[in-house]
């Protein structure tokens, strides 16, 4: 029964966003404000249908139905109510469904937002909206089929969600971040499809797209950083970024659509380069297509991808289509767009956003090259090979630590011509301030040279943030949006020192210890006092007591839910403000006489999630709706 | 048309695409066992319906379709027709025997009562065999020949024509 219901409601929303979608473009053809009325209501509709069969889903999660095949797959009777409803989000049919969903809402409130404003570039926004949620919606109805019915006989149990999903809170709320960065990157990306349409890209067109880039930015910026967490508190080895598949996947449309934000406000500033702007807002949506594909294909090995499905080839042929329709528009319409602009000044902030932008996007195709190679070589030499972490990093950091640079360098530096007096008398105290950061941390124990460089680096760019944050904040609420921007630099810069220096100085250590054994590993003593089972609903937590420094309890845990097969690590972290002390159960013997220890000491982590945090204030300060705001913020970067 | 933007983005973009088109119909995880051409671990359960401890040793002589399975596995349900149409077609030629893996003994009669029994049925009990075999999920399917060495493995659900295949391929396995 609800199989059907949530089956009807798929094609109800698929009807919507179809028509929706055709009356759309007639409507940017004819100008007909009926049509236009009416993809707006096709898009209400395609939002109103969908979330009302996620409704269904979640209604036939809670109460068991098995005949619903994706509920036979990832429910269980034993499954705590919270796991059963976040369990949409577990398994692949589920996630398309969700991410229908989000689409829906994202749709929904960008079609109001933008209310009847501005018809010859709206409504091709529309329509490309329309148009993706169309795609979701046969994906919703073919391939990913959520509410397929389960050949009979109806089995009286399932097997419940994956157990790493259930393991940790952090599994809650990441997952969806992530899916609102990604889903939310169509909302830009139909701006951009209209400006070029249009042929057009004023303030009037540039502030509604860089507000509705801003959102999914935010949101994948915070499910990036929550899942590099849940990876710390959950997987047990210590690290948080593995340069996985599925993680840079996610990086590569954050890192263009971060480019994106900053180029903006060169055609806001000068009028020039508009085409490139809308080029990275393209390049951020097709990027998260590519991460869709490459996490629901089966074509990259990865600890996130979901298991081989058939939807690999549909995604790839969507991607294709969008990929071949960005580039006929640009291709048309570069010529129409660009301003006849000077070329900027070698030393100002045009130059420094000029190669900002070059460092960011020679990062993506870095990343991107890396994570694609090993396909380039099974294609070519039929041999499996990875690309590991010394790839990235080696790549990675110099490009990170020059972003960095530039992040201070950058917004001192006076727009225009400015004159050599001008720069140096800009530049001395953020300088001075870089080489105090390289000898504090020098005096604290860092001599490595990247670390050192990074922090000259971070010394700068702290400064110029704090000097431009000073004066953005008496600027009040006008210049919020600034304020947010500058905040957000402040984040990231906390974050890149705490990720130098909690690579570079990480120490581990694997050992046994019998029942009342201790040890002494950086600068701390624990102790391990015995082991016990707590028996829960769903699974077993086999728990080391261990007490360190001879106060604080930890309680490292192997966590075995049945149908699974190995254990599941629980590390445990005592975190100070200088670093984490981390816990890793390796082993335990069946009486508890001994067990098996991994631990770390990994400097400034805790560090690393205040300057997410941070990072987060201020994108929400960025993206506060603020009156009469939109001419001043021209500047923040 | 700016002929150039265009080309430069298809250069950039078609490459990109047939690398990522080539990747399909490769398993990522897809690494042949290292149990096959090795001689199967041994194991002795108790059948579920009891009698005598099945082990490899007593297996030998007769092909073995062995097969991890579990009551609460989707796919498992949808294999089980294939695997009882091949084993009514090898009556005689060959041993089917499930080993079903995490699971109740009642929840297995229970289930082998509703969909049909297949062969011999053994209860992995602390799953020491599904960990001899390297089993990483159900359904999983081993092909042991009558020398008792491994002749392949199947992740995932198998289908009674792929059984076929790899039985009639073991010497003097023709159907």
């Amino acid at each position: 029964m609800l199989a059907q219901l949530g089956s009807a409601l798929v094609l109800a929303a698929m009807g919507c966003a179809m028509a929706g979608t055709i009356c759309a473009l007639a409507a940017g053809r004819t100008r007909s404000a009926e049509a236009w009325r009416w993809a707006r209501r096709g898009a209400y509709g395609f939002a109103a249908c969908i979330l009302a069969a996620t409704w269904v889903m979640e209604v036939a999660l809670v109460r068991h139905d098995f005949g619903v095949r994706y509920v036979a797959q990832v429910g269980s009777l034993s499954t705590p109510l919270h796991i059963t409803i976040v369990s949409l989000w577990s398994s692949l049919e589920g996630s398309i469904l969700f991410w229908g969903a989000i689409l829906g809402v994202y749709v929904a409130v960008a079609t109001y937002a933008n209310g009847e404003r501005d018809p010859d570039v709206m409504t091709w926004a529309t329509a490309t909206w329309l148009a993706t949620a169309t795609f979701f919606c046969l994906l919703l109805a073919g391939p990913a089929h959520p509410f397929l019915p389960v050949p009979s006989p109806v089995p009286p149990d399932g097997p419940g969600p994956n157990p790493l999903l259930q393991n940790h809170p952090l599994m809650i709320i990441h997952p969806p971040m992530l899916y609102l960065g990604y889903v939310g990157m169509a909302i830009p990306f139909g701006h951009a499809v209209g400006a070029l349409v249009a042929g057009r890209l004023g303030a009037a067109q540039l502030q509604p797209m860089r507000r509705a880039l801003l959102v999914p930015w935010g949101f994948l910026t915070a499910g990036i950083v929550l899942g590099g967490w849940w990876a710390y508190e959950v997987l047990g080895w210590g690290g948080y970024w593995a340069w996985d598949p599925v993680e840079n996947a996610s990086l590569l449309p954050w890192l263009t659509a971060t480019t994106a934000l900053h180029a903006a406000m060169l055609p806001q500033r000068r009028g020039a380069m508009k085409a490139w702007t809308l080029t990275l807002v393209l390049a951020s949506y097709l990027l998260t297509v590519l991460g869709t594909f490459m996490t629901r294909s089966g074509v990259f090995n990865s600890v996130h991808s979901f298991s081989q499905s058939d939807i690999g080839p549909t995604i790839l042929v969507f991607l294709a289509l969008c990929t071949v329709m960005s580039l006929l528009l640009l291709a048309a319409r570069v010529d129409r767009l660009e301003g006849e602009g000077d070329p900027p000044a070698p030393v100002s902030r045009e130059s420094a956003f000029l190669l900002n932008n070059l460092l960011f996007v020679a990062l993506t195709f870095t990343v991107l090259l890396g994570t694609v190679f090993p396909l380039v070589v099974e294609a070519v030499r039929g041999t499996k090979l990875s690309v590991g972490e010394p790839y990235f990093n080696k790549m990675a950091v110099p490009m990170g630590v020059a972003i960095l640079f530039l992040m201070g360098i950058g917004p001192a530096l006076p727009w225009g011509r400015p004159s050599g007096a001008r720069v140096w008398e800009t530049l001395r105290a953020p300088l001075a301030a870089g080489g105090g950061a390289a000898l504090v941390g020098a005096g604290l124990g860092v001599t490595a040279a990247w670390p050192l460089v990074t922090l000259v680096a971070a010394g700068i760019a702290g400064w110029v943030t704090l000097r431009e944050l000073r004066g953005t904040i008496s600027g009040g609420r006008r210049l919020l949006r600034r304020t947010g921007a500058y905040v957000v630099h402040a984040g990231v810069i906390v974050m890149i020192v705490a990720i130098a220096i909690s690579h570079a100085y990480r120490t581990d250590r694997e050992l046994e210890l019998t029942r009342g054994a201790c040890v002494a590993f950086g600068g701390h003593e624990l102790c391990y006092v015995g082991a016990r089972d707590v028996a829960e609903p769903n699974r077993t937590r086999r728990v080391a007591d261990v007490k360190v420094d001879g106060r604080d309890a930890l309680e490292p845990a192997l966590v075995v839910y049945p149908r699974m097969g190995s254990p599941i690590g629980s590390p445990a972290v005592l975190s100070t403000p200088s670093h984490d002390f981390y816990v890793s159960l390796m082993n335990l013997s069946p009486d508890g006489a001994t067990a098996g220890f991994h631990l770390f000491r990994n400097p400034l982590v805790p560090w690393l999630w205040v300057g997410a945090g941070i990072a987060a204030l201020g994108t929400v300060l960025a993206a506060w709706p603020v009156r009469g705001a939109a001419r001043a913020d021209g500047e923040a970067a | 048309m700016n002929l150039r933007v265009l080309l430069l983005g298809l250069a950039l973009a078609v490459p990109l695409f047939v690398v990522l088109a080539l990747g399909f119909g490769h398993d990522p995880r897809a690494i042949d066992s290292p149990l096959v051409g090795k001689p199967a671990p041994a194991f002795a359960l108790t059948p579920l319906e009891g009698g005598p401890a099945v082990s490899v040793a007593s297996l030998r002589g007769t092909p073995v379709v062995l097969n991890f399975w579990a009551t609460w596995c989707v796919p498992c349900q949808q294999e089980h027709g294939e695997l009882q149409a091949a084993a009514r077609r090898w009556r005689d030629r060959a041993r089917f025997v499930g080993v079903v893996y995490q699971d109740r003994p009642e929840a297995i009669r229970a289930w082998l009562t509703r969909m049909g029994v297949i062969g011999t049925t053994l209860v992995d009990v602390g799953s020491q065999v599904a960990l001899a075999y390297g089993v990483t999920g159900v359904p999983e399917t081993f092909i042991i020949g009558p020398d008792g060495v491994i002749a392949h493995k199947f992740t995932g659900p198998v289908t009674a024509a792929d059984l076929d295949a790899r039985l009639s391929a073991l010497p003097g396995g023709a159907l």
